[in-house]
Formats: structure tokens, sequence, C-alpha cells
């Protein structure tokens, strides 16, 4: 059976990107525009990983680790963070919020099949 | 006595009125020239607040502009990214047939080291065995291809890094149009503060309307992993980077 990434970003590019690069390694790839959508489609379906930008309309991606990590039954799931901010400020917070990685675009498609890899293999 | 000093005082007064005339004299030319200078400003005034009224009125359509922009390259993206999944795709089945190929060759060979042992006697066998083995290149060439096969992956996946500059330029433009609203925003202010009657056909609603987009304003186009070994770093500590022979290991 395929495992499920769940993907949110508002980029409509960017979720090609990654369901280009990750679906060639045999993943499954749900896409989402923002937070509040990737929240709504994560009971639909069993995921195994989340990969989450951080500036994102209506819930943001900050908003939508913090909403998985309190959930019982979501809190598991690994979090990678795709995001243009490379501050170390910004990366610490993801981090401090519940994140497991931090790829920051323009992102390597090697690099992230690697680091899903890490998590689901 | 006192009569003479009430006198004295008079006098002292009219002095003190006298020169305010005169001053009042030598001051009427310079009053008269401000009012001449403020009469020649207020058709100015006029001109600059039109201008600003036009330029404000003008902006929402550079807005739009930008944002049309913004949107054609992304359809654009999406349609190469579509074309490279499928070349990607066609490419992964090229190279499963050719290993499928190289397979049955190299087991075709094994049989036809069999048959040329059973025929140890026949120079003949031996002859044309030898002549057909040296015609097959398929095995020689079959590394050469393979190597063919990994740059062609290489590239679409390069291909797809480049085609992220598409992201990063759509969330600078993103902040341009963020920039030129509050400009539009200030200029609008202005406007209000001249002379509301210059308000005429301008479209307020869409000018402080807000598009809902998120974007970075210093987001980069870089193929540098500099950022990327800073998060790292932060992530697992210097001392446990994610090192290239790792992730290439998974593609190889």
């Amino acid at each position: 059976m395929k495992k499920v990434i769940l993907v949110a970003d508002d980029s409509p590019s960017i979720r090609k990107f990654v369901s280009f690069a990750l679906a060639m390694k045999g993943f499954e790839i749900i896409s989402a525009a923002d937070g509040m959508e990737a929240l709504e489609k994560l009971p639909n379906q069993k995921v195994n990983l989340v990969i989450t930008d951080l500036n994102m309309p209506n819930v943001d991606g900050f908003e939508l680790i913090k909403s998985i990590r309190n959930n019982e039954e979501f809190k598991d799931i690994p979090i990678i963070i795709l995001s243009s901010l490379a501050g170390s400020d910004e990366i610490q917070r993801g981090m401090n919020y519940g994140a497991n990685s931090y790829l920051v675009k323009p992102f390597d498609p090697k690099r992230i099949a690697y680091e899903v890899s890490k998590f689901l293999n | 006595m006192k009569q003479v000093n009430n006198m004295s005082e008079l006098f002292d007064r009219l002095n003190d009125l006298k020169a305010v005339f005169r001053y009042g004299q030598k001051l009427i030319p310079i009053i008269q020239s401000i009012i001449d200078f403020m009469r020649d400003t207020v058709p100015l005034l006029e001109d600059i607040n039109h201008s600003i009224a036009d330029s404000t009125s003008k902006i929402p359509k550079a807005q739009d502009q930008i944002t049309n922009v913004s949107s054609a390259t992304e359809l654009a993206t999406t349609e190469i990214l579509d074309l490279v999944d499928s070349i990607s795709a066609d490419i992964v089945n090229i190279e499963n047939t050719f290993k499928e190929l190289q397979k049955e060759e190299e087991e075709k060979g094994m049989l036809w080291a069999q048959i040329k042992s059973l025929l140890p006697d026949s120079a003949e066998a031996a002859e044309l065995i030898n002549k057909f083995e040296n015609g097959r290149q398929f095995i020689t060439k079959s590394s050469e291809l393979i190597e063919i096969f990994q740059k062609i992956k290489n590239d679409v996946y390069n291909i797809t890094l480049s085609l992220q500059v598409q992201d990063i330029t759509s969330q600078q433009l993103a902040a341009v149009t963020h920039l030129i609203e509050s400009v539009q925003k200030r200029l609008a202010s202005l406007i209000v503060h001249l002379d509301e009657s210059d308000l005429h056909g301008f479209e307020f609603q869409k000018a402080y309307s807000t598009k809902g987009t998120t974007f970075d304003p210093d987001a980069r186009y870089t193929k540098s992993t500099e950022r990327q070994e800073v998060a790292d770093e932060i992530i697992n500590g210097a001392l446990n980077k994610t090192s290239q022979d790792e992730i290439d290991k998974l593609f190889s």
C-alpha cells in the first residue's frame, strides 16, 4: 500500500513540484491550498506525513503544525516544513512548534524525497 | 508737574503709533507679494492634486497587470511541469524495458556459451558463434545507455529546480503589489487632505481591498545550498549534516 503525503502550499506550482518529486518514488500525494484545507483533508485518509509551507492564507503553516500536534489522533505524524523563509528565527520557531524537518525553497527534488524517505522507510 | 509727565507719555505713545504706521507701510508690499504667491500657487496645487488623483486611479490597473503576469507564469510553469512529468514517466518506462532487454541478453549470452561448450569439436560452429557474439553490441553499449538515462533523469530534476523560479518571482511580485497598495493608500489620503471634490471616479473599494495572498518579500531564487545548510545546522547541529552522497545514493 502506498504511503500518503499531504502537501499544504498556496502555490499550485509548488504543490505540483512536490508531487512530481515524490510520486516518482511511489508515494501518494494529497494537496491542500492552505492550512485550513489541510486540516479538513487530514481525517479523510490515513496520512503518513505532512509537508507544509509557512506563509499561507486562512491558516498558516505554524497554526497547522500546532493543530496537528494538539490532536491526539494525528500528533505523531512527521511534519516537514517547506518554505522560502530561511531565517534562523523562523526555522527555530517551526521546530519549536513541532516540525521534524525544514527545507528551504527552492528545493532539490532529490533532497525532499530523501527527507521523506528518512521518516517513512 | 504731573501734567507735564502725562503729555510726555502721550507724545511717546504717538511716536510709537507713528512707528507702527511706518512699519505697516513697509509690510504692505510684502503682504501683497505673499497674496500674489498664494494666488499663483493654488492652480499649481490643484495640478498636483489632479496628478495624484490620476496616478492613484491607475494603480489598481498596475496591480491587476502584475497579478496577471503571476497567473500567466504560474499556468505556463504548470504546463511545463506536466510535460516534464510525462517525459519523466516515459524515461522510467524506457529504462525498465531496457533493463528487461539487458537481462534477456545476458541470459542469451549464457545460452550461447552453453551451446559452444556442447560443440567442442566443430570449428565451424565455434567460428559462427564467435562471429555472432562479436556482432552483439547490446551488452557493451548498455553501460553507456544507463549513464545517458541517469543524465536525462538528473536533467529533469534540474528543470524542476529551475522552474521553482516562478514561485519565488510570484512572491516577489506579490511584495511589489503590496508596496504599490501602500503607496496608493498614502496618495489617497493626500487627495483627501487636499480636496475631496477631486475624488470623483476613484474606486476606493478596490484601492483598499486585500487580495488574500501571502508572500515572503525576501524570497530568493538561488541554486546555492547555503540557506539549506544553515537550516540543517540549526536542526541537526554542525556535526550531523546531511551529505549529498547520502541523497544521491537514494537515486542511483
